[in-house]
Parts: C-alpha cells; structure tokens; sequence
C-alpha cells in the first residue's frame, strides 16, 4: 500500500494554501492508504486554539483538523523544534498529535511514497 | 520508464511554475515516460480558461497546455471546487449554476479531487508545480 505525507508549514487564513491542502488530505483518506500529517514551521499555527477567520469572511477549517481521526488519519505530528521557535504553549494548541523532533518527522517523510505541501 | 502524475497550483501568469510543468511534461514524454494526468488546483486552474489573451509576443499558456495534450494525448484535469471559485466554468456547470457563459478550454476537463489521488496512486511520482 501507498503512504503519504501532508507537510502543513504556512499560517493560517493569511493564504489558503492549508485549507486546499487539508481538503486533499480529506479526499485521501477515503482511498484507505496510510497517511502522515506533519505540521511544522509556521504551519503549528493552524492548530491554534480560538481562530476567528468569520470576521474575515473566511470559512474556519481550523475545526477540521480535529476531524482527521474520524477520517481515519492516524498519525498527526507536530513538529518539535518550530513549537519552541513559536514560543507557544502546548494548551494553546489542539490537543490532536505528537510532539516529535525534526530526526523522526524526517524519516517519516523519507519512508513516505508521496509527499505533498502546498 | 516512470509513471508521472502532475498537480499545478501555480498562477499562470504570474509564476512561473506554469510554464516549468509544461516543459516537464514535454521532455518527459520525448523521454519515454508516461504521463498519467496533469492536474489543476489552487490558482492552477486558471490556465483553463480559453479567454486568456496575452499579448501575441508572449506565451499563450492555455494554448500550449492544449497542444501538447492533443498532440501527446496528455489529460488535462481541473477541480471542480477551485475551478468555479476562480470562474472557470463548463457548460454543464454554467446551466447548475445560473451562469452567463462558458469558458472552459475543450483541451481541459472539470472533475474532482478524487482524480488527483487516483492518478498519484497510479504514479511511481506527483511532483507539484507551485
């Protein structure tokens, strides 16, 4: 079987690259493969806790990231190294992955058949 | 020889990734390779739009995506989703959606993002052109 890995690494609502990106990762799910989602670099902000992107005329899909494991995403990690960059605290975070370092994020993309980032 | 399935994200004439797909897709192909599918998102499917009209000293992106389809039998495929947001429209979406007019490239063709799944899973590589 095919893996895939989804490297979500942009801020939220400033662009829509995330939501597009989430959207193929939804679509994924439904052909049963093993897929990784990754957040890294600026990317930890979409699981910020109390987005407002109503007052912007945007639709929230921050929600939709606690939708991954019903959609049968098993591993969701969050990078490790960028959390402490960010300077955030993990209760300000969705509670919906694993902390891990840039070595083992790494090797989960490195062992992925196909990775996508938009 | 390799499978290949593309998905452009690229705006067409404001990056430049358009153009680098096109090319992928033509040295591929001369290579032997195969191309699945080429696939549309995000500002992609904007090149779909055969109203495009650069100046005749520049490139026609639409045109040349369509040439090259035709000629090496390349499916063209854009989603559904981006593609009516950005207006780009087919005539069966036109009528759904109590539009004006049509603009789809008939080289080009409105489908969902199922098909982009689909064609990586069919793929040894999807390489993005953002």
């Amino acid at each position: 079987m095919k893996s895939i890995s989804f490297i979500f690494n942009k801020a939220p609502y400033g662009l829509q690259n995330s939501r597009e990106l989430l959207d193929i990762c939804l679509m994924s799910s439904a052909f049963e493969m093993p897929i990784s989602v990754i957040f890294k670099e600026q990317g930890i902000l979409q699981l910020l806790k109390n987005q407002q992107p109503e007052v912007l005329a945007m639709k929230n899909h921050s929600k939709t990231f606690q939708a991954l494991e019903l959609y049968g995403v098993e591993k969701v990690m969050i990078c490790e190294e960028s959390f402490k960059e960010l300077n955030l605290n993990k209760a300000d975070l969705l509670d919906i992955g694993t902390y891990a370092n840039k070595e083992t994020i790494n090797q989960v993309i490195a062992h992925s058949h196909f990775v996508q980032m938009l | 020889m390799a499978i290949f399935s593309l998905l452009v994200t690229a705006n067409p004439y404001s990056q430049q990734g358009q153009f680098s797909a096109l090319k992928f897709v033509q040295t591929a192909v001369e290579m032997g390779h195969q191309i699945k599918r080429v696939f549309f998102y995000a500002d992609g499917v904007l090149v779909a739009s055969r109203l495009n009209c650069p100046p005749s000293d520049e490139i026609n992106l639409t045109k040349a995506w369509a040439k090259l389809a035709i000629q090496k039998d390349i499916e063209l495929a854009v989603c559904v989703t981006a593609a009516l947001k950005r207006g780009i429209v087919n005539q069966a979406e036109a009528d759904r959606n109590a539009l004006t007019g049509e603009n789809l490239d008939p080289a080009f063709e409105i489908t969902g993002l199922g098909q982009l799944t689909e064609a990586m899973l069919e793929s040894e590589r999807l390489i993005t052109f953002g």
